[in-house]
């Protein structure tokens, strides 16, 4: 990072702070504190509604996994859509009229607390894990990349992020929340134009197109279906519309947003508006990683661009011969595909098949070294390599001018901060709506609430920071959250659709239901190789079906009776 | 402590401010979306 970099990072993330103080300015009551006083328009609650979703992890490893593995992450999303058509329909008016704070609290009103209390557990467990994750795994790509000490950096999102959202609360965070999310518009953007600015004379963006797509970079739609493979259109449609309807229907940093709105329509309108521009955004943002991967056709890459890893003694006297087929395989393809653009221009069809088979052949040369390189480093250090999170940053530093390095790297503080404000600002809610309120001290008055949900905040934040510290020493275990996380969101989504569209089923009906439905997804992880993204379906369902069953059982009883 | 607010209970659903009505403006969202995958299916048949 030079001196420019730094400045634009420091002023980014002061604008940041001071923004979200000034915004956030005149929450006197608990309703303004938790729920904006309802009184968000439906830009701000649609941006802030994205700008949690992205956290900066995503943003991170979603470019390198375009790098690595082509487009066709881009199809997780093309559910998204249905889902919030769904929940406007459906969530959106029945929890503005029942006027409540939290998604949990409507599930006491709807069936019973024992009911209120396993779904407000099952959160508080699932999002508090999620919360302290969001600020370590940003934090490790940076110590690796920029050579920061993880604790700082852990620290200094922690600081900034309690700043605003415990003075504010959640219109702080919102408008925040707008401004993140145009400062990562802002940094994607400049990245992309970079990339492809960076590309040698002679390529021009048509080429640049053309050679990610012959190697399947540009797979943005896969028609096949197949039940263990993870990105295909049909589990993108229907898994990917379970989980954002488990996603922003049953989780509480979601639902808190949308629940803001100044209106039923205004809230539609937040979650409409990120049903048409999630998936474009998505769609960019792998795009941005494909250039990136074009960039490198040219420019020769490390074989891992996670360098600790190979920086290892015992990694490094093992590596050379690695390097040198990665290199020669480097070079036939940079060779290749030059070949490959003037076969294409000169509209040489023979010339551009057996040009293409050659690319081709050495794509899968370069690839298999790299993997020779990850299990050599797995099998000497016995550590998990996760080379795709440090691909895109690795670019923005080596290759981008002063400047453009703080501005990236202020968008992942950006993304980091948008989704860790919102999460804990949500733990807070529930801890204080769902807990505390209702089963600790019933009734006290507004102020009291109100110190009580600032306590409650500072708390979740400082729990964030502490599990980040612990987090960061066990790298794989962000796998296994972002895992945990699919394993209880089927389980809430079965008992909101109980709620919603089965008015005969009761309290002990959705209790046992949740119960059933979260022992078939722990089968299901435990037995089966089966896709995470069906977790949530298979869970819904079986919640659904056992709170029919019980809810026939109960009714056929009082007949009797 | 309750949410503030007009009396949420009797709360409106106001018509959408374009199209006329909520089902146009979800039947506009899901058109676009087979409008993205037809996008993207010919751009993944263009360049793969």
């Amino acid at each position: 990072m030079r001196p420019l970099d730094w400045i634009v990072l420091a002023v980014t993330l002061a604008s940041i702070v001071l923004y979200g103080l000034y915004k956030g300015r005149g929450s006197k009551t608990v309703s303004q504190y938790l729920l904006a006083g309802k009184t968000m328009p439906w830009y701000a609650m649609g941006l802030s509604i994205m700008a949690t979703q992205a956290s900066a992890i995503t943003f991170i490893s979603t470019t390198g996994q375009s790098y690595v593995d082509g487009m066709r992450f881009v199809q997780f999303y093309f559910g998204l859509p249905v889902a919030m058509v769904i929940l406007s329909a459906t969530a959106v008016p029945i929890f503005h009229r029942a006027n409540v704070y939290t998604a949990y609290e409507y599930l006491e009103k709807r069936f019973d607390p024992k009911t209120r209390a396993l779904a407000s557990a099952v959160f508080l467990i699932q999002r508090g894990l999620a919360a302290g994750l969001a600020l370590a795994a940003p934090a490790i790509v940076l110590s690796v990349i920029l050579g920061w000490p993880d604790r700082l950096t852990i620290a200094m999102m922690g600081a900034l992020v309690i700043g605003y959202t415990v003075m504010g609360g959640i219109k702080a965070i919102t408008w925040t929340d707008v401004q993140q999310m145009l400062i990562i518009f802002c940094g994607l953007a400049a990245s992309l134009v970079m990339a492809i600015r960076l590309l040698p004379r002679g390529v021009s963006f048509v080429d640049a197109v053309y050679l990610a797509g012959a190697v399947g970079k540009l797979n943005a739609v896969d028609l096949h279906l197949d039940w263990n493979n993870r990105y295909n259109l049909w589990s993108g449609l229907v898994g990917g519309a379970f989980l954002a309807l488990s996603y922003f229907g049953c989780d509480q940093s979601q639902v808190q947003r949308y629940l803001t709105g100044k209106s039923i329509a205004q809230s539609k309108l937040s979650l409409l508006f990120n049903a048409m521009a999630k998936i474009p955004m998505q769609f960019f943002i792998l795009f941005v990683g494909a250039m990136v991967f074009v960039f490198y056709l040219f420019e020769r890459p490390p074989v891992l661009f996670d360098q600790t890893a190979l920086a290892k003694p015992e990694v490094a006297a093992r590596i050379a011969p690695v390097e040198r087929d990665f290199t020669v395989a480097f070079e036939e393809r940079r060779e290749a595909g030059w070949r490959l653009i003037e076969a294409r221009r000169n509209h040489d069809a023979a010339a551009r098949a057996g040009t293409l088979a050659r690319y081709r052949r050495a794509q899968r040369a370069l690839d298999a070294a790299r993997q020779r390189g990850a299990r050599l480093v797995e099998q000497t250090t016995g550590q998990t390599v996760n080379d795709t999170n440090y691909i895109f940053l690795s670019f923005v530093t080596r290759y981008l001018p002063a400047g453009l390095v703080g501005l990236v790297i202020a968008v992942i503080f950006a993304a980091a901060m948008a989704s860790i404000s919102g999460e804990i600002n949500s733990l807070a809610t529930v801890t204080i709506v769902d807990i505390y309120r209702r089963h600790v001290h019933k009734s006290a008055s507004d102020r009291h609430y109100l110190l009580a949900s600032r306590l409650a905040t500072a708390f979740w934040a400082i729990y964030a920071v502490a599990f980040a510290n612990y987090g960061k020493t066990i790298g794989s275990l962000i796998e296994a959250v972002n895992m945990l996380g699919s394993l209880f969101y089927g389980t809430l989504l079965g008992v909101f659709a109980l709620a919603f569209l089965v008015p005969r089923v009761r309290g002990n009906g959705a209790f046992y239901g949740m119960l059933a439905g979260e022992a078939a997804i722990l089968a299901a992880f435990k037995f089966t190789g089966i896709s995470f993204l069906w977790y949530n379906v298979i869970g819904c369902l079986v919640v659904v079906a056992t709170g029919l069953l019980i809810s026939v059982f109960e009714n056929r009883r009082e007949v009797v009776r | 402590m309750t949410p503030a607010g007009p009396d949420r209970n009797h709360m409106p659903d106001d018509p959408p401010p374009f199209l006329g009505s909520w089902r146009r403006v979800y039947a506009a969202v899901l058109a676009y979306l087979a409008g993205l995958i037809l996008l993207f299916w010919a751009f993944t048949r263009a360049f793969s």
